[in-house]
């Protein structure tokens, strides 16, 4: 039956009162059934985890044979009763949560536990069900519940007709999970379900009704259908009005569900044709999630017939099955060295697995055929990034799909997915946090070794890069070791240092076979004796003055999921005074800190994680904590007044606490750090001048912004990089001193040096100009003199404005003379050589204290030993553990001890603009000159 | 210098410093219970559910796709779309109606308003360094809501199987770029649409730098609002004196008025100062757009809500969702986005309600 729905006010009464006794005795009046279903919880070749349908009595629906994403739709009717048992056959608890009909239920054990649930059907409509714990893994499906009397949602017809409709007039139902940045799909013919995977291609005959049922998990989305149009759906006890016509829905929430009906082209002006399905949230539509609903004229050939996307059965490492499209997964998480996580990560470095014998210790390298994708979920983090191409073969997406490299213009929550098809090495990563690096290799089954291909590009804008070549394996090797805690340097065991690297064959440049960790071993050893540990003390050199404060952001306790702790030095001796781990608020990656003007107190940015957290200097205790925004990078105050900024490195602002009444989060404001309607330009680490003029690397948007921190107006945003690789150079931190501004570009190899108008000055290359890295050899080349600075990243100048001490994670610190911005002295570091910062040294000058990601020592640099303004004799003073599992602690050290080191502070604070407000108590320490450090300008 | 997005005859134009949004505590509790609404039926079809306009008048439209560079401040471009040409074509006669827009690109870009039953032929056109940049060529105009077939999709061709239907094809005017899109507001499509670029930059289009705008199809159904007591109340779709078209960006709003008396319409840049005369009918479009999701609010206004049949005083809208309401204007207030980002970003702007 169709007829317009043309309601006077009265019949949409007359027709409310009709309504209500329906909803509220249909479920009664009519006959209900009983359901007894079996379901069963399964790990699917790729790591994902899936619901299986065993037996369903009470329905005559036909289901997959095997675990599936989404899970088999349950199609009740209302007022019906359903019975489940679950049985868990995966590693970890499952459960069974349905919003407003199955809540807060019990799990069942891992490894085969068994748990029952029961309801009545009687809330009409779509409704996820869900695992809490493994949701994102694909732990989901829908339960669909249907009015007695078979109808469903009304369509509109192309000439605007509402028509209503009965589950008989279907000619299909789609199930489509929106789930990360990816649609999982099912179609439902003739009560028989059909998985279609990964984003598949809905297909529909032209004029045919059908039925979406639009899903979400965990995070917002808004489903948008090309050249379509359908009914809002309003709550039963709402009907009774015309209804709204949408084309786009937004989901959010926990889970979430929309169903409607079209007609498939409908409309004269409409017809066939391949229409665009999508994600609307930009960031979405840019990391794939988007396919196509296929509507095909009436007797094409496979008219109607939809096309299944990757599958996790399908074509990856270690499958039997080599020709359907597979796909690998990846939790994106917030987890040392395991940022991009397999799905299968733990049966990949299992020792006894299938590839134990290839020694592969990370969790963040997966291997597939040509045509399966890799995909990303942002699952086990609390804030945003991004999923970017870092380097990809050369030549890869020639076939126009326009998907490599791989990028997002804005960071935001969600995932991924990317169809591979040009064999060799792919690298991703975050380019908030840019250490978090995930590979897929895409071998061709027909050649032997796993595909490298014979040349990459970087995202730098590098080209033809040689698979054979030093940074090729320089990067490799990076990779590696960040991906793989085992391979971090531990300085409290004697053994020498030896990074395992797969035992696997390798096809690179030219077809040639190598075994890659014979060629990693053979270019940068295999057993490294590590220098053993000595403090200043020992090596006489002076103490230093009060305590320093490092983030060893990768420490783990054991009360907390999160890893992170602030190691506490007593410089005065050169030992652990303290532990703080702050397990009451799970403290999440604790990145980098600034003290109050009296030193009381310590702010805290988390840099995985939305908060600021104030400690208490004295005894570590916690203070307070402050939404502040995604990913806070920096923190510091402004000389003047003593106001808190926080660069908000996952969005477009910097935000200001002030300093009085600094608890009360709507006295803060937001200094936003591009224009309405700009790209946002996402500040890593600021720095502010005397005068308060903020300093942010604005590495989304490749420039060095300049913001009066009292108004907020952008004075300058000069270029940043530029002299090795100017498509993205990644400025990451400044450093000021006397009348200057210093950006360390992280992938530019460089430090771009401002006047603090933001005029240019000059850039300081940080690597040789002859390096070639398809013909540098190491050791047989010089190698300090080629890699001086790669990857700089904290850049500090002196508290005199004298001389820059730059952490580069490449594994170098370097020492830069302002007066000259040359290069005076290349000192030694470790892998993932990041922060640094100044403090007073006893009786006068500083020291510059440099912190490792991947290793557990503290290296203290002294830039000027002789104080003769000469820093070509900069030294190592001496060099100090990080790991004390004794030291006092608000939670006990439970792994990964004294790694992670990212952010240090000094206290007292000894900066110009700063040490001359300090209290009294921190300036008996200080020498006369240290209490004014007032910069000689040249 | 400013972007250049706010004729000088505006005096509510915002300034484009970055602006201090200041946080202020919110008084949740004074949401209030909505009310079921019963008298709902007139708010998509009219009383007889006669189409306004059968006639079917049909629009030439000619858009241009052109950037707009930053000032000293800095950053990266944005883009946005000119009115060149809107002629109404309709019984044998045509209308040039090209003076009610500004005579240079706005965002957000032209509102194209039209009425259930009519067509459009829209033409884009732009010189984005055609051959140098291929992501630049690659503009389009994408539409929701109303009818078309897929060869005016906007999409690129690995989307709709077709071609590429940005603005590249064979330019015949020198350097110039077109394509031309044709639409139907066909019965069932009343309402208000966005329409944005889909193919450009990213190749996901710079939908969210510039290029979108709004499309209102007016069935002249009567309009529903709220008085005093929470109780519906029904007008006559002329009573609707000005409509304001509110974009919600991830960092501002960015608006555009009509007066309904003549058809003109202002560009009022980024978080505007909205102005509406004491007891006079308004309507707001309100088109979320980007990567977040927003909670709108008009302090002190409730008005009914198309999606839920319900009494509403503050609404949840995703990225082109689209959210239509009218009030009566009877008291000054502020609009805002209650979102957390939002609110540290001073995403807000005044409603002005004054005497005649």
């Amino acid at each position: 039956m169709k007829s317009p729905i043309i309601l006077s006010t009265s019949k949409a009464m007359a027709a409310l009162i009709c309504l209500i006794p329906t909803l509220f005795f249909s479920g009664i009046v009519l006959a209900s059934t009983t359901h007894t279903i079996h379901i069963t919880a399964e790990t699917l070749p790729n790591g994902q985890l899936g619901y299986k349908m065993t037996s369903h009595i009470g329905s005559s629906q036909n289901y997959p044979a095997d675990a599936v994403i989404p899970g088999p739709t349950f199609f009740v009717q209302q007022g019906d009763t359903v019975d489940i048992e679950l049985t868990n056959n995966t590693g970890v608890p499952v459960g069974l949560n349905i919003p407003g009909i199955l809540t807060g239920t019990a799990e069942a054990a891992a490894g085969g536990g068994v748990q029952n649930y029961s309801f009545t059907a009687n809330l009409l409509g779509t409704h996820p069900y869900y695992d809490e714990g493994s949701a994102f893994l694909g732990l989901f499906g829908a339960l669909i519940v249907d009015a007695a009397d078979g109808s469903v949602q009304s369509f509109v017809d192309g000439d605007g007709t509402i028509t209503p409709t009965n589950v008989a007039d279907l000619a299909k139902q789609y199930v489509l999970f929106m789930v990360g940045s990816t649609f999982w799909g099912a179609e439902i013919v003739n009560d028989t379900q059909t998985p279609l995977w990964a984003n598949p291609v809905l297909g529909a005959t032209l004029d045919d009704v059908v039925r979406f049922h639009v899903l979400s998990i965990g995070h917002d989305h808004t489903f948008h259908l090309h050249a379509h149009r359908w009914l809002e759906d309003v709550a039963p006890a709402n009907q009774g009005a015309a209804p709204s016509i949408i084309d786009t829905k937004l989901l959010s929430g926990t889970a979430d569900s929309h169903a409607f009906t079209l007609k498939a082209g409908t409309g004269t002006d409409v017809g066939a044709g391949s229409w665009h399905m999508h994600c609307h949230i930009v960031s979405h539509m840019e990391s794939g999630m988007q396919s196509r609903f296929r509507v095909d004229e009436d007797g094409a050939p496979e008219s109607g017939v939809s096309v299944a996307g990757a599958t996790p059965y399908g074509a990856i490492l270690l499958s039997e099955n080599t020709t359907d499209p597979g796909v690998v997964t990846f939790e994106i998480s917030d987890e040392p060295g395991s940022w991009f996580r397999s799905a299968r990560g733990g049966a990949i470095v299992d020792p006894t697995g299938p590839l134990g014998a290839a020694n592969i210790k990370t969790q963040s390298l997966e291997v597939i055929a040509p045509g399966s994708s890799v995909h990303f979920v942002m699952s086990d983090t609390n804030t945003v990034h991004t999923v970017t191409s870092l380097l990809w073969p050369s030549g890869a997406d020639e076939g126009e799909q326009h998907a490599i490299p791989f990028d997002q213009s804005k960071a935001y929550v969600g995932g991924g997915i990317v169809q591979l098809n040009t064999p060799g090495l792919y690298v991703f990563t975050c380019k908030i946090h840019p250490y978090m690096f995930g590979a897929v290799i895409v071998d061709d089954p027909a050649t032997p070794g796993f595909d490298l291909g014979e040349h990459f590009d970087l995202v730098t804008g590098a080209t033809g890069v040689p698979t054979a070549g030093d940074l090729a394996t320089r990067l490799l090797r990076t990779f590696f070791v960040a991906t793989a805690p085992e391979n971090w340097q531990d300085y409290t065991d004697p053994t020498d240092w030896h990074p395992a690297y797969p035992n696997v064959p390798v096809r690179i440049t030219g077809g040639a076979v190598l075994n890659l960790q014979e060629v990693l071993e053979e270019r940068y050893g295999a057993g490294i004796a590590l220098d053993p540990l000595t403090t200043p003390a020992e090596n006489g050199y002076p103490s230093g003055v009060g305590e320093v404060w490092i983030n060893t952001q990768f420490e783990k306790t054991a009360s907390k999921t999160k890893p992170g702790t602030i190691t506490v030095l007593d410089a005065t001796s050169w030992t652990i005074k303290r532990k703080v781990a702050l397990p009451e608020i799970n403290m999440n990656n604790p990145h980098n800190m600034w003290s109050s003007k009296n030193q009381y107190t310590v702010y805290q940015t988390q840099w995985f994680d939305d908060k600021l957290t104030f400690i208490d200097q004295k005894d570590g205790r916690m203070i307070h904590n402050m939404r502040v925004g995604d990913a806070p990078a920096h923190v510091m105050t402004i000389p003047s007044n003593d106001d808190v900024t926080v660069t908000i490195n996952g969005e477009n602002r910097v935000v200001k606490i002030p300093a009085i009444g600094i608890k009360n989060p709507w006295r803060s404001s937001g200094m936003p750090s591009q224009l309405p309607g700009q790209l946002p330009a996402n500040p890593h680490g600021h720095w502010i001048t005397p005068d308060g003029i903020i300093v942010t690397p604005n590495i989304n948007t490749a420039d060095t912004g300049f913001y009066d921190g009292s108004s907020g107006e952008i004075l300058a945003r000069p270029a940043a990089g530029g002299v090795n690789f100017p498509a993205v150079p990644l400025p990451i931190a400044v450093g000021i001193g006397g009348e200057k501004a210093y950006t360390a570009n992280l992938l530019d190899h460089s430090l771009s040096v401002y006047d603090l108008a933001g005029n240019p000055i000059t850039d300081i290359n940080l690597i040789s100009t002859s390096y070639d890295p398809a013909t540098f050899i190491p050791g047989v080349t010089n190698e300090a003199a080629s890699q001086s600075g790669l990857f700089p990243i904290q850049t500090p100048v002196d508290p005199t404005g004298r001389v820059v001490v730059l952490a580069a994670t490449g594994g170098t610190i370097v020492v830069v003379d302002t007066s000259t911005d040359s290069i005076a002295a290349v000192l030694p570091c470790d892998p993932g050589c990041h922060g640094a910062n100044f403090g007073a040294k006893a009786g006068g000058g500083y020291y510059a204290y440099v912190t490792n990601k991947f290793s557990n020592r503290l290296l203290v640099v002294d830039p000027d030993p002789d104080d003769d303004g000469d820093f070509t004799d900069a030294v190592i003073a001496g060099s100090i553990s990080m790991a004390d599992n004794n030291a006092p602690t608000d939670d006990a050290v439970a792994s990964l001890a004294g790694m992670g080191g990212q952010g240090v502070l000094a206290i007292p604070n000894v900066y110009n603009g700063w040490v001359q407000n300090l209290p009294s108590e921190w300036k008996t320490g200080l020498t006369a000159a240290q209490q004014n450090a007032t910069p000689e300008i040249e | 210098m400013k972007y250049n997005l706010c004729p000088s005859m505006v005096l509510n134009c915002q300034k484009h410093i970055a602006m201090m949004g200041t946080l202020v505590r919110k008084n949740r509790s004074t949401r209030l219970l909505s009310v079921v609404m019963l008298t709902l039926a007139f708010f998509l079809l009219g009383a007889n559910g006669a189409f306004a306009d059968d006639s079917g008048k049909t629009h030439l439209i000619e858009l241009w796709a052109e950037r707009i560079m930053p000032g000293y401040e800095g950053g990266n471009d944005l883009f946005a779309y000119r009115m060149k040409k809107h002629l109404i074509q309709e019984d044998g006669s045509e209308t040039d109606v090209t003076w009610r827009y500004p005579d240079e690109p706005t965002i957000p870009g032209p509102t194209i308003v039209i009425d259930e039953g009519d067509q459009v032929e829209l033409t884009l056109r732009h010189k984005f360094d055609p051959g140098d940049d291929e992501t630049l060529e690659q503009v389009s105009v994408h539409v929701h809501g109303v009818h078309y077939d897929i060869e005016s999709d906007g999409t690129l061709e690995y989307i709709n199987l077709v071609r590429d239907q940005s603005a590249i094809n064979s330019p015949t005017e020198g350097m110039v770029m077109s394509y031309v899109y044709h639409w139907t507001a066909a019965p069932g499509t009343a309402g208000t649409w966005p329409y944005h670029d889909h193919n450009m930059l990213t190749l996901n289009g710079a939908e969210d730098r510039g290029l979108y705008g709004a499309v209102i199809v007016n069935d002249h159904a009567d309009i529903e609002t709220v008085n005093g007591e929470a109780n519906t109340t029904t007008s006559p779709f002329s009573n609707v004196g000005k409509e304001y078209v509110l974009f919600i960006g991830d960092d501002a709003f960015w608006g555009t008025e009509i007066d309904n008396r003549t058809g003109q319409q202002t560009p009022l840049g980024d978080n505007p100062t909205l102005s509406a005369a004491r007891n006079s009918y308004v309507r707001f479009h309100l088109i979320a757009l980007g990567t977040n999701s927003h909670l709108f609010r008009l302090a002190g206004y409730r008005w009914p809500d198309s999606e839920t049949n319900l009494v509403i005083q503050d609404k949840a809208i995703g990225a082109l969702e689209k959210h239509v309401f009218a009030i009566r204007a009877n008291h000054s207030s502020v609009y805002e986005d209650l979102a957390f980002a939002s609110r540290w970003l001073g995403m807000q702007g005044q409603f002005k309600v004054t005497r005649r």
